[in-house]
């Protein structure tokens, strides 16, 4: 049961942020009438109008949710495989001394060299298509991955350990059910890292070469000199890659329940 | 102990070694890829080593890419720390100021840096401060978050102390909440700088005629792979000389705080 | 209890002659001095002494959970090297796994050792219902309350059924209160469930209120300064005059040590 104390706060949680939007977008039109910036932008009402018609009105090829989708499908498949890589390798880098001194080098050749850095070479070695970003997305994912999964395993608590092993858990088992559980929230961190990575880096990659997506609804204001346009991709990426964070601490709130402490 | 440190060097040197070699056996030897897609690790060498006084085939040595580069990310980095961490303290401190701004900067947050470059462009103009606003956007953000927690942080114990004492807010500011943030702000600074070269080199492969990012998106065109890499590699030593400096300053500046 | 070849009992716990030196970049500091001591069957044995005084890092060594630098312990006539499930720990610090619930932590040695579940089910449900938690059982740790999470701690050391267990000053970190109380459990569940216990504590009270001996060390290098027996009925009472007596008494031995 949610007590009305906490609704209560909620309700005034939202007027506040909706007034502070409204001032926001009021500034935003009286500037754009008042000022010389009005030349180039338009006002706050014709890019709302404008991305309620990009549902119904393609831009290019698709509507903007056949935008959205194109995009996620460049990041979810390299984001699961980047993730999941990076969670395994990252364990085992944290935990087993030798995996460590063996691929830590090679990790800290790739981890110093931003993800978008590669887009040049992944277009020459896997071609205009996909396969280019999704090897881009993958390493946007990998890398940070990676590293909270070492410090997860690296940061068990020895008195922990040391108590698993006095109730008679053999290395296997103090692995499977200390370690693993004790880096969940690294890994996760992780994750949420990983997946804001990822979504900047697949509107990089879409505005460097691509004919849809999110990021070539911007990058294709250009070529027309469409400021609206632009404005519109801006709207549609921030609110996806909103939703994506949320749904990624929901996701981590369900997982781990017991890292939520009660008040 | 001592015998576990050896072999874990070893593994280490080892795998440096296997790793050219492998790309040596490849490229040089086996010549299972052609040079075009990979070229040797030979050559990477040596056109890293020609680049610094070459300037074909981007009209430009890679001292210059690099310099131009720094420029541009330099700038729009510190303007992000002048006006991201006060305004971080800022909306920490002024309940009524944090009420109005959070939500809005909730709402910019999640909007990746590099989706400003058209905007800038239309608004600025071709040119570096087009690419130093890009920078800006993406450097704000993580001074803003990071002021903003490290202040929310300061324990009400020490304020009550500080109360206590007859400070008055504005002291309370100075003496406490920021002291005590100082090492998020910190944190906040370095997360910047990462993100900084990040959306330098973004908004230099899109548009631009000088920069490590604009070299590497040119040589792509001419399949100068070689190029590719060593301008990768500039970017990887540039973005680990970077934070070697940072981590410098941030020894100074909070030494003796902890 | 087992004996040896002379027909001798084999105590318990048995240490020889156990030092413990930290060398650190000041110099080296002896923690402990040459101390022997034994524990025998279902004894309830009090290690007690002023505050920093080392008694942590002897139950440390006598559990196997640290080493010591030399000397030698014994459980039941085999050396002790490493923790293992005939020693039970109840940490001052908890150590409780924060993604089990209390079933899961109870359980915990009974499953990793491949006990059927039936079994552990049942031991669990048994010993989770003596120290007072039931309706618990699925509840997770960060939701209890000091208190009770060290009831956990407690019938996670006992349902794995060790042949000692030791308790590392377990209710020093609950208010007053509360730590009347558990020491009220603690007596109850060692009439119940007889083991042999080593506990460790700075509280004198609590010390002759628990212990069948007292074994008083002195301040660092610590070594053993007097063993007391205590034959005092069961239930004890705080407040009667004998208890008093031997309370003043070994309070007095501990001030002339400090």
């Amino acid at each position: 049961m949610m007590d009305t104390k906490k609704l209560k706060q909620l309700a005034k949680d939202s007027v506040y942020g909706l007034i502070s939007v409204c001032v926001f977008l009021c500034i935003w039109a009286f500037g754009v009438r008042t000022s010389d910036i009005g030349i180039v932008m338009p006002g706050p009402g014709k890019v709302i109008y404008e991305f309620i018609q990009s549902f119904f009105v393609p831009i290019g090829k698709y509507t903007m949710p056949g935008h959205i989708l194109w995009s996620l499908y460049r990041v979810l498949p390299a984001y699961i495989v980047g993730s999941v890589l990076g969670i395994v390798i990252g364990i085992a880098m944290g935990w087993f001394r030798y995996v460590n001194s063996f691929l830590r080098p090679l990790y800290e050749m790739i981890r110093p060299i931003p993800p978008i850095a590669w887009i040049p070479i992944s277009i020459v070695w896997f071609g205009i298509g996909e396969g280019s970003k999704w090897f881009i997305i993958f390493l946007a994912a990998f890398v940070p991955v990676v590293l909270n999964s070492i410090s997860g395993a690296k940061s068990v608590d020895p008195l922990l350990l040391k108590c698993g092993e006095m109730l008679g858990a053999d290395k296997k088992y103090i692995f499977r059910t200390i370690v693993l559980p004790y880096s969940v929230p690294y890994i996760f961190s992780g994750l949420q890292v990983a997946l804001s990575a990822s979504w900047a880096t697949v509107v990089a990659a879409e505005m460097i070469r691509s004919s849809e997506g999110v990021g070539w609804i911007i990058i294709s204001s250009m070529d027309t000199n469409n400021v609206t346009q632009s404005l519109v991709g801006i709207v549609g990426i921030g609110i996806v890659g909103f939703i994506l964070a949320v749904m990624m601490r929901e996701l981590e709130g369900r997982l781990c329940r017991w890292t939520v402490r009660e008040n | 102990m001592d015998k576990r440190k050896i072999i874990s060097a070893g593994l280490a040197i080892l795998s440096i070694v296997l790793f050219i070699f492998i790309w040596y056996l490849c490229t040089d030897v086996l010549e299972l890829v052609p040079a075009r897609t990979l070229p040797s690790p030979e050559k990477v060498l040596d056109s890293f080593i020609k680049k610094f006084h070459d300037k074909n085939p981007d009209g430009g040595t890679l001292i210059e890419h690099t310099l131009a580069s720094l420029q541009v990310a330099l700038t729009g980095y510190l303007w992000a720390i002048i006006i991201g961490v006060p305004l971080g303290i800022f909306m920490a401190w002024n309940r009524n100021v944090d009420k109005f701004v959070r939500p809005l900067f909730d709402l910019l947050k999640p909007i990746p840096g590099v989706a400003w470059i058209p905007l800038m462009i239309v608004i600025f103009g071709i040119g570096i401060k087009s690419k130093a606003a890009v920078v800006f956007c993406s450097a704000v953000v993580p001074c803003i978050l990071n002021s903003y927690t490290g202040i929310k942080q300061s324990k009400e114990v020490h304020m009550w102390v500080a109360r206590t004492f007859g400070a008055t807010r504005l002291q309370m500011l100075w003496t406490v909440a920021i002291p005590t943030a100082l090492p998020h702000i910190m944190t906040g600074i370095r997360v910047a700088l990462s993100s900084a070269w990040v959306a330098i080199v973004a908004a230099e492969l899109l548009g631009s005629t000088k920069g490590l990012g604009f070299m590497i998106q040119q040589s792509r065109g001419i399949y100068r792979t070689d190029i590719i890499i060593v301008g990768m590699l500039a970017i990887g030593i540039c973005g680990i000389i970077l934070s070697i400096i940072l981590s410098f300053i941030e020894h100074l500046v909070v030494k003796g705080r902890k | 209890m087992q004996m040896d070849s002379k027909g001798k009992l084999i105590p318990v716990i048995e240490g020889r002659k156990i030092c413990k030196r930290f060398s650190s970049k000041r110099g080296e500091k002896t923690v402990l001095e040459d101390i022997d001591l034994s524990v025998s069957e279902n004894e309830f044995v009090v290690l007690f002494g002023p505050g920093q005084c080392g008694k942590t890092t002897l139950m440390n060594i006598l559990s196997g959970l640290d080493v010591p630098t030399s000397g030698t312990v014994y459980c039941d006539g085999e050396i002790v090297q490493r923790p293992a499930p005939e020693r039970g720990v109840v940490f001052q610090a908890m150590a409780l796994f924060p993604w089990l619930t209390v079933r899961g932590n109870v359980a915990y040695g009974l499953k990793a050792r491949g006990v059927p579940r039936d079994e552990w089910m049942e031991r669990s449900d048994y010993f989770i219902k003596l120290v007072g938690l039931e309706g618990f059982e699925d509840a997770y740790i960060n939701r209890l309350s000091g208190g009770m999470k060290q009831r956990v701690g407690i019938a996670r050391a006992y349902c794995n059924d060790p042949k000692v267990l030791f308790m590392d000053e377990p209710f020093s970190a609950l208010d007053a209160q509360t730590r009347y109380m558990m020491q009220d459990e603690i007596a109850r569940i060692w009439e119940t469930e007889k083991k042999t216990v080593v506990f460790v504590t700075n509280n004198i009270e609590e010390a002759v209120f628990l212990a069948d001996r007292i074994i008083l060390l002195t301040n660092c290098p610590s070594h053993v300064k007097k063993e007391y027996r205590i034959d005092l009925p069961r239930p004890r009472d705080y407040t009667s005059r004998d208890f008093l007596l031997l309370r003043d008494e070994i309070t007095k031995q501990m001030d002339s040590t400090l």
